[in-house]
């Protein structure tokens, strides 16, 4: 089950073999989505012990100003600022990797785009992704943006309307 | 009688003796009949198992809103309706994120400019896989 992170989840002792993203949920997490309002986190947990947090990902809005993208591009745009979701942070405890946590989460990261979509618009989710993860993100049709830097995250894009496809294609499918 | 006995022996109570809460509910008289409508229906006779049933059901739509789902029936010809059940709609997920500034450089911008800018791509196969959920 996934569901928005609440205050008295255990997540002490998630460990998903990254520093930052530990600290960030054990630390951040629910301060920045209950006080200052800067993400949202979403987290993975059994029925059987829905306390526990075994993965996560967490959630913002944002926007590019028009004035900053480059004319000979906006002319396939409409005429306003890009709004977009970011995905800020996803990662799985250890112990649960290989059992499809991964792709559950970004699952749902999907769906609650196309409802942020079809609620108040959104253009595309980037991610800031690390380099040796680009390619499990690619596999779902994340393209890297292009950069000029090799040590920091790379973001990645993937337009909404792909999503749509992708339901549509789902649906049909069964 | 010290603690730790109290204890203990507070933990041998056999199961079958746990106290069972009890559930009292003043019904208006048309509540009362629907009650009595529904039981008949579902042909039950105890009020524990209807509102033991009862409780499954709002337990489940609970978890689904909570999940931020929506609930719909479909009829056979494929008209929906959505449930907007206005306390369940406390505990769905609220849709609004917050919003945040993301550092662009000039070749990032480029670079997304041209890709929202351009046809979208096609979905690839994990994807649709993701959306089949």
């Amino acid at each position: 089950m996934i569901r928005r992170l609440e205050e008295f989840d255990n997540v002490d002792n998630f460990d998903c073999g990254d520093e930052p993203l530990n600290n960030y949920l054990k630390r951040h997490a629910w301060t920045n989505q209950q006080k200052s309002s800067i993400g949202v986190t979403y987290v993975a947990v059994e029925e059987s012990a829905p306390r526990l947090v075994l993965g996560y990902f967490t959630l913002a809005t944002s926007s590019v100003p028009r004035d900053l993208l480059p004319k000979k591009h906006v002319r396939g745009l409409p005429p306003y600022d890009l709004p977009l979701i970011l995905l800020a942070r996803l990662a799985v405890d250890h112990r649960f990797a290989g059992k499809g946590l991964g792709h559950a989460l970004i699952a749902e990261v999907f769906k609650i785009t196309l409802r942020v979509a079809d609620e108040v618009g959104c253009r595309c989710i980037i991610t800031d992704a690390y380099r040796d993860r680009v390619g499990w993100y690619a596999k779902y049709g994340f393209i890297p943006i292009e950069d000029t830097t090799k040590d920091r995250p790379r973001k990645m894009f993937l337009d909404v309307r792909t999503i749509r496809v992708a339901l549509k294609s789902g649906s049909e499918q069964g | 009688m010290p603690a730790a006995v109290k204890e203990k022996a507070k933990n041998t109570v056999p199961s079958s003796k746990v106290r069972k809460s009890k559930f009292q509910a003043d019904l208006a008289p048309s509540e009362d009949s629907i009650v009595r409508a529904l039981k008949a229906e579902l042909q039950m006779t105890s009020n524990t198992d209807f509102l033991s049933d009862a409780l499954a059901l709002f337990r489940w739509a609970v978890s689904e809103r909570k999940r931020g789902h929506i609930i719909v029936s479909e009829s056979a010809t494929g008209e929906r309706k959505i449930l907007v059940f206005p306390r369940l709609e406390r505990v769905a997920p609220e849709v609004a994120l917050p919003n945040v500034d993301i550092h662009w450089n000039d070749k990032e911008l480029e670079s997304l400019a041209e890709l929202a800018s351009g046809q979208p791509a096609q979905p690839t196969k994990a994807l649709v896989r993701a959306m089949r959920h």
